[in-house]
């Protein structure tokens, strides 16, 4: 077995208190960081190649070094625990699991780029794991780790739980900030970017928890050691899988970024598909990743590997799909959600994903036109890339996907007037 | 003003808040969610007196509430079952086992039963895909679920 | 100066201007829902997106602040399949109703459909439908015919003063609506109709009265107070319809009040007096201009008192002054409009957007022509009184004037017990001429309608006069 970071600790019922995590090492790269000056915390990050596990990707250390060092108005770090991609569910573990993992993560993000006050978002339906939260935020405070002095050091910074409500684009960086504002979950208008005037107008960083329990291991090994575990030049570390679906042994898996195939993924890893079915589709990042063939899972699973392949890695959920399913079913479900979850604020989005939904509602119930095919594309095509934020990438792409890789499929409902599965 | 039904916990909770955040909007989640917690529901009334308790305009708490799917506005019976039926939960049998509850309680989704017990709601991805299909009872999770485990979990509900 | 380029012309541009803003500076056309320079940038209908060299999706020119060397195309093909794929979706939930809707013929909408749009829809599902809504005395909602951009509710948060309209719910089902369907409390809802950019808020006043394209815009200064609002008056058939601002960036912006935009009521009024009027055994008794003018130049005599309303150009202020001067030897002449404003002073904000105190056009012309405020002095034989349509008639004459009161200008059957004879004047739709607002800007204004009735200019009644 590679080795583990962020898993280190999951399913262990002991590891969550402050006391388990101390003896295992944990707060050391706190300390680490303490004696460091800011600039030089970042410089590790960017040496480590630590790319967002949010879903977009974008390296952690360059987005703390757009903070600018000075500010008028307060700086703050957000931590992002919104999880709602569909498929996805590993920030759920390393909050259960290890907190304080996340939370170490967090002080030194927040020493790095100045921040008083930092906000752990967390989806609203999880309510346990908000109270989890709580609980190592207090013993974090008891400990001095939180509060007016951390360790003696002078490094004042309060750490805050601020539960969600039911909304997915609340994951959506600035959704997630209007959120936090106590306003509704839209997106903002970009620029400004929120390293500039993010959160209560302050320049604002917002990191995946993932991301953020990645950090005290850097810290601790060195951005260079982190920067290795990956097998390509340009993202570092492992990264956790979320595997659901038709598989033997769905579940959560950390591997080094690159070092597995989306195959091996499957059939090594995860016991292959249940019943022995055969496999029908992936969706390897999360219900916006565009959907690919049994044939073409032969990709190693990383971010640049899986948009050259024309999907993408997203927040890693990997869906699993047998042969027992209804392509035109599936498309129909997520593309449900993306109508439930579009905010509504921009023309595509809010007409556009309702529209889809509509069209691929009939096909399934076998009122489909042959020209629907034609349709979809085209409405996905006019939604992709026009949108005010990623929410309509995310409702296009997987319709376009499914459309022209189970054409057939969708040939098949609209001539025989009804799911030929059915 | 109307008479006060939030109660004292209420508004201490609110002072208890206050601090983490520089705008009263900030407030306005966390408060609804405490309003929730003492009525299930949240009904324009205390709408307005959480408006008044962390002094922001009325209409911006309409806006807020009805953008986000947690919060009531109506009546919701002692248990709140929510069924995850997005992709995930759907692959391995959500919407069989949403069926099995509407038949079971003889209501539909969105609906409540006439004692008041349960209300069904089918819900978006609760993130819990990997032990599917998941339904959100009240604050808790119950997760791996078939019909059978289900029946189980609901026939030890107090 | 940093330059941009836009469809390979090059323009200057203030850092932080956005590409809309060069462009509107420059008569470039983007078109434009949701976007509005009043209003807080949301970027939220899409319809302004434009294509810029080395970014590879399409940017909204509303947001995107223009950089240097900049290259941006507004015409190119992708800019024009984005902009029809836009109209699309804004319409294929929108009813289509342009017959029975009175914002057809000059609704953004209506005009981009034709612009940019396809002539068919693709769209064969059910249409969303909303219930339309009452808010208030002004303004009717038809949620139906909305396109979510929004204007209406930053007007009201950010112009308006109030936070009253609010978006609800989300994705396809969010309902622009007021909270709980209460009526609007601005008083500035009139703007509501002008800015939203289809018929779904629209006048109640002017529903079903009258197709836009029938009605002649003439340009005109509101006479509601002293700020002076540009306005055009819509007219047919010598008949106001409405009103509504004429955009002055010193002066209204793009707005107009509700008290202004409804000052058109008098105008047409059954009660006006529009023909010369002579009050005989008690009651007034229609005349001919001879007539009327003789027997008032009998009534008016001995010491006189000469009121000139504020709401009086300040050309026929000048040849009241000189009317007095030359043909009431003595005469004592004064400036009436407004309880309590008697001098320029008096006029303060009524709020922090449009409205003064003074409700009159042109107090602060009376006083640079040196005309002091009636303070209720004096006794006097007899009084005359000139009056647009507008100012508050002072109600307690007959205390200092012995004799008769003669009325030139707009009066009703219901306000003139005490006069002797009514000259029918002009309102301020029916001529030309300049008043001055309270910041001192001397602003002129062209007639719009004929004179209603037998009503005739100042000049007239003085030519007739001598």
């Amino acid at each position: 077995m590679s080795e583990l970071i962020v898993s280190k600790f999951f399913y262990n019922k002991e590891a969550a208190p402050l006391e388990y995590y101390r003896k295992h090492g944990g707060y050391e790269a706190l300390k680490k960081a303490l004696s460091m000056k800011p600039e030089d915390i970042i410089a590790e990050v960017k040496k480590s190649n630590l790319r967002g596990r949010g879903g977009a990707g974008f390296p952690t250390g360059m987005k703390w070094g757009f903070i600018p060092k000075e500010s008028k108005v307060p700086k703050y770090l957000v931590c992002n625990a919104d999880e709602s991609e569909p498929g996805t569910f590993k920030d759920r573990a390393i909050i259960t699991y290890s907190p304080h993992m996340m939370i170490e993560g967090m002080i030194i993000g927040s020493l790095a780029i100045g921040a008083e006050t930092s906000y752990i978002y967390i989806r609203g339906e999880y309510v346990r794991e908000a109270e989890y939260l709580e609980k190592a935020l207090e013993e974090a405070y008891d400990a001095g780790l939180l509060g007016k002095n951390i360790l003696g050091s002078g490094f004042k910074h309060n750490m805050y739980v601020h539960r969600g409500a039911g909304a997915y684009i609340c994951g959506e960086e600035t959704g997630l900030l209007n959120s936090l504002e106590g306003k509704r979950g839209e997106p903002r208008v970009k620029p400004p970017f929120p390293a500039i005037k993010g959160a209560f107008g302050g320049p604002t960083i917002v990191n995946n928890v993932e991301t953020l329990a990645n950090i005290p291991a850097i810290l601790n090994k060195g951005g260079e050691w982190f920067a290795k575990l990956g097998k390509l030049p340009n993202s570092g570390g492992t990264r956790l899988y979320c595997v659901s679906g038709h598989v033997n042994k769905p579940g959560l898996y950390e591997f080094p970024c690159a070092s597995v195939t989306l195959r091996e993924l499957i059939y090594d890893h995860c016991g292959g598909i249940r019943n022995n079915r055969k496999l029908k589709a992936v969706i390897p990042g999360g219900s916006s990743a565009p959907v690919l063939l049994p044939h073409e899972i032969d990709i190693p699973l990383d971010i640049d590997p899986m948009a050259k392949a024309g999907s993408m890695l997203g927040s890693a959920g990997v869906i699993v799909i047998d042969d027992t399913w209804c392509a035109v079913k599936a498309i129909k479900r997520i593309t449900h959600f993306y109508a439930h979850e579009s905010c509504g604020q921009c023309t595509p989005c809010r007409e556009g994903c309702r529209w889809m939904e509509d069209v691929l509602h009939r096909i399934e119930d076998g009122h489909g036109k042959a020209s629907d095919m034609d349709l979809l594309l085209n409405v996905a095509d006019n939604i992709n890339g026009k949108t005010l934020c990623a929410l309509g990438d995310a409702a296009a792409g997987p319709v376009m996907s499914f459309v022209k890789k189970f054409r057939q499929e969708f040939e098949d409902h609209i001539k025989g007037g009804k799911c030929p599965s059915a | 003003m109307a008479k006060k039904q939030l109660s004292e916990d209420f508004y201490k909770g609110i002072e208890k808040l206050k601090p983490r955040y520089p705008t009263n909007q900030a407030l306005l989640l966390p408060a609804l969610h405490l309003a929730q917690k003492e009525y299930g529901w949240i009904s324009s009334e205390l709408m307005d007196e959480v408006a008044a308790a962390i002094d922001i305009p009325p209409p911006v708490v309409r806006e807020v509430i009805t953008f986000y799917t947690m919060y009531n506005l109506k009546p919701v019976g002692k248990y709140h079952m929510q069924v995850c039926t997005n992709i995930s939960c759907a692959l391995m049998g959500a919407e069989d086992l949403l069926h099995h509850c509407e038949k079971k309680f003889a209501i539909e989704a969105g609906e409540t039963t006439r004692d008041g017990r349960f209300t069904i709601t089918e819900v978006e991805c609760l993130g819990a895909c990997g032990t599917a299909p998941c339904v959100q009872i009240n604050d808790d999770y119950h997760e791996n679920l078939n019909k059978e485990r289900l029946d189980k979990v609901l026939a030890e509900l107090p | 100066m940093p330059k941009c380029i836009i469809d390979g012309k090059e323009y200057e541009f203030k850092p932080g201007e956005t590409i809309i803003q060069v462009a509107d500076r420059n008569n470039i056309d983007i078109p434009r829902f949701c976007y509005h320079p009043a209003l807080t940038v949301v970027a939220q209908c899409r319809m302004c997106a434009v294509e810029v060299e080395k970014m590879p999706k399409m940017q909204t020119a509303c947001s995107t602040p223009a950089a240097d060397g900049m290259v941006v195309h507004t015409a190119s093909e992708k800019v024009k399949s984005m902009r029809a794929s836009v109209m699309e979706f804004t319409l294929i939930n929108h009813p289509l109703d342009c017959p029975i809707c009175d914002e057809a013929g000059e609704c953004t909408l209506q005009d981009y459909s034709y612009g940019y749009g396809a002539p068919d829809s693709r769209y064969e599902e059910e249409r969303r439908t909303f219930i339309d809504l009452d808010m208030g005395p002004v303004i009717k909602k038809n949620m139906n015919r909305c396109i979510h951009c929004t204007r209406c509710i930053r007007f009201c948060d950010e112009v308006g003063g109030f936070r009253e309209m609010v978006a609800l719910k989300r994705g396809n089902w969010t309902e622009i609506t007021t909270v709980d369907g209460k009526p609007l409390e601005t008083e500035y809802a009139g703007n509501l109709a002008d800015i939203c950019p289809t018929g779904s808020l629209t006048l109640k006043d002017f529903r079903f009265k009258k197709r836009s394209w029938f009605l002649t815009r003439a340009k005109s200064i509101c006479e509601g107070c002293s700020q002076g609002c540009n306005i055009e008056v819509h007219h047919e058939n010598n008949t106001v319809f409405r009103l509504t601002p004429r955009e002055n960036m010193d002066i209204n912006k793009w707005w107009l009040c509700d008290e202004g935009r409804f000052n058109i009521k008098y105008i047409h009024s059954p009660t006006r007096v529009v023909e010369p009027a002579v009050r005989q055994d008690k009651t007034l008794t229609l005349s001919d201009w001879y007539s009327a003018v003789a027997e008032a130049k009998e009534k008016v005599h001995g010491k006189t008192l000469v009121l000139v309303a504020t709401d009086l150009t300040l050309e026929e202020m000048k040849a009241i002054q000189e009317f007095a001067s030359s043909k009431l030897n003595g005469a004592a002449i004064y400036h009436f409009g407004t309880e309590g404003h008697t001098k320029a002073s008096d006029d303060k904000p009524e709020d922090n957007i449009l409205r003064r105190t003074n409700k009159t056009s042109n107090l602060h012309g009376a006083e640079k022509l040196g005309l002091k405020g009636w303070d209720g002095q004096g006794k006097f034989d007899s009084a005359i009184v000139f009056r647009g349509g507008r100012a508050q008639l002072p109600t307690d004459l007959n205390k200092y004037v012995s004799g008769s009161i003669v009325g030139v200008g707009v009066f009703h059957e219901e306000t003139v017990d005490g006069y002797s004879v009514i000259l029918p004047g002009l309102s301020y739709v029916e001529k030309s001429g300049t008043v001055v607002n309270w910041q001192g800007k001397e602003q002129k204004f062209r007639k719009a309608l004929e004179p209603i009735g037998q009503s005739r200019s100042l000049v007239d009644v003085f030519a007739l006069w001598s």
